[in-house]
């Protein structure tokens, strides 16, 4: 893989979702909620004295549950299933650039600009926090953000493996809208549903939540934010005692890790192995 | 030089090409003919590494299935249908300039070559079908590749734009340059090939000049003469006699097959007789005449040696 190749591919990918319709009412969305969030917080009683970055960073969480994944999902899912289908895959790879080379730099290209849209969102929030004199805590607040780019990356991994799979851009954008529900608007539901029929112990409902990538984002932000944990009920209490703070933080962060890499991984070898795909 | 051996690709049952062996030299150009679906396509795309497929195919001494890059940094390739990202035709160029490691200057050259010029500043979805097919052969000349592989080059242009592509393709083989294009047309076989490979059901059955096409096909030359209703029978008689083959028309006149392509002869046989011929229209046979006649001739021939 020649990392030149890699960056360029990245670069068109960058600035085509940059033009994408889709991706710029995104991020226009994120980020005025982002900054209405801030204008419906009370005044500076609620924003400083140790709550101003964190109870943002906090309702942020929520929006970043509903919007990261559905634009991670939706751009990955689409990203080869699309060029597939309009043919530009097969006259790009009838030129000197590798199958590895290309879908490292879809990967790339469609993550940086979400990370750039995050950051709007948190950066927004975070000087207007700051403008109206809040404090408290920043770390917490830029760990939120980080833990959005990792739930942006693991889920447009998930969203690329669907694209590998996909000979069609709609079918891919439906699957990709099915994955969203099952993990922001039925995960919940799902492991509670699973953990009462099956009556199931902390321990297993835990290794549950970790199988639901927004789940494992939810529980990290949580950790950061709030000094009391057990506001995660039970689970969180066990996750915390059998790990303590900071492992389980660190825990949650290499699960996330991995719902990047092995979906990624997994995608490449397929797009790279399926060539009747291009025919 | 690029080698093509025991190439064979399946999809599914179907077997698309079939253990076909080929070979074009520097500063040949080699026309790929066939009906739709004869494997043309499936053939180059395999060239190109697009596709996976068992046999070897090599590159000037590399081969596309070991080191595709090196392969495909040899090859300029023209698609049957362009397509593009949809940005302005000067940031396609810049992209693929990059991608093919050409500077602007080529990237310059090429376009003014393919007559884009003007055209810089338009979106891809702007672009005429001619005007994508011009684009894509200038993408293709970028890097100076030794190999171009063209897929039906002319299928989206004018009469102007094919006799002008035509002769730039010319100018490159010219060069010393390989050009392996495959075609519908006759007259574009004629004007470039120096070989012709005529594919039927994923197989070649007719590998050699283009001119010996008319005879593999078993077809010639017809004559349709306009003679006068009562001069028919007697000019049919004398023609027999001369050895030429002919037969009443339900229009009138004669159908003659011209003896050895040559369409004059039935008519100086017919006025040295005093057969008074009216009129003359010279039939050659198409591309999809010829190109069903091949297979049949050379499959009937394969039969018969028993092999």
């Amino acid at each position: 893989m020649e990392a030149r190749n890699v960056l360029m591919l990245s670069g068109k990918e960058a600035r085509e979702s940059v033009k994408n319709r889709w991706f710029v009412l995104y991020t226009v969305s994120f980020s005025a909620l982002a900054v209405l969030i801030l204008s419906i917080a009370p005044e500076r009683g609620a924003l400083s004295g140790g709550a101003g970055y964190g109870r943002t960073a906090a309702s942020l969480v929520n929006l970043v549950l509903l919007f990261v994944p559905l634009i991670s999902l939706i751009t990955g899912a689409t990203g080869i299933a699309g060029e597939r289908e309009n043919g530009t895959l097969q006259y790009l790879l009838s030129h000197p650039v590798t199958k590895a080379e290309v879908f490292a730099g879809k990967f790339i290209g469609i993550f940086i600009p979400i990370c750039l849209s995050i950051s709007l969102g948190f950066g927004l929030a975070g000087v207007g926090v700051a403008l109206r004199g809040g404090s408290g805590d920043g770390a917490g607040f830029l760990l939120t953000a980080l833990f959005s780019a990792l739930l942006a990356a693991s889920l447009l991994s998930v969203g690329l493996l669907v694209s590998v799979y996909s000979r069609k851009a709609a079918r891919a954008t439906g699957v990709a809208v099915f994955l969203w529900l099952l993990f922001i608007i039925l995960g919940d539901l799902g492991i509670m549903g699973t953990a009462a029929a099956m009556e199931l112990g902390i321990r297993q409902v835990f290794v549950l939540a970790l199988l639901n990538p927004a789940e494992v984002f939810k529980i990290a932000s949580v950790l950061v934010l709030s000094p009391r944990y057990e506001i995660l009920g039970p689970v969180g209490v066990y996750a915390v005692r059998t790990f303590g703070r900071d492992g389980i933080v660190l825990l949650l962060i290499s699960i996330m890790a991995l719902w990047t890499l092995a979906p990624f991984a997994l995608a490449l070898a397929s797009f790279s192995k399926f060539r009747r795909e291009e025919s | 030089m690029i080698g093509i051996k025991n190439v064979t690709k399946n999809f599914g049952k179907l077997r698309a090409v079939d253990s076909v062996s080929l070979a074009a030299g520097k500063g040949e150009a080699l026309a790929l003919l066939g009906t739709n679906g004869a494997g043309k396509s499936t053939l180059i795309k395999c060239i190109l590494g697009l596709l996976d497929f068992t046999g070897e195919v090599i590159v000037n001494g590399i081969s596309v299935k070991a080191d595709p890059r090196a392969a495909k940094s040899l090859i300029g390739y023209l698609p049957q249908e362009p397509v593009f990202y949809d940005m302005r035709a000067s940031d396609i160029m810049r992209f693929f300039g990059r991608i093919r490691r050409a500077g602007p200057d080529e990237c310059a050259a090429a376009l003014e070559k393919a007559g884009l010029t003007e055209h810089l500043h338009k979106y891809a979805s702007e672009l005429s079908g001619g005007m994508r097919q011009r684009l894509s052969f200038a993408i293709a000349l970028l890097s100076s590749p030794k190999f171009l592989i063209l897929d039906e080059p002319t299928s989206n242009l004018d009469a102007g734009g094919r006799a002008e592509f035509l002769r730039l393709i010319k100018e490159y083989k010219e060069a010393g340059n390989t050009v392996i294009f495959s075609s519908h047309r006759l007259d574009e076989v004629d004007y470039l090939a120096d070989r012709a490979v005529v594919m039927r059901n994923g197989r070649v059955v007719f590998d050699g000049e283009p001119g010996n096409l008319g005879r593999a096909s078993g077809l010639g030359t017809k004559i349709v003469l306009r003679i006068a209703d009562a001069d028919v029978a007697r000019a049919e008689e004398a023609l027999a006699r001369a050895g030429i083959g002919a037969h009443s028309r339900n229009g009138g006149g004669l159908l003659v097959e011209a003896p050895g392509g040559d369409a004059v002869r039935p008519i100086i046989e017919l006025t040295a007789r005093d057969i008074p011929v009216l009129g003359f229209i010279v039939e050659e046979p198409t591309m999809e005449n010829i190109l069903e006649g091949v297979g049949e001739s050379i499959l009937e021939g394969a039969g018969r040696d028993g092999s």
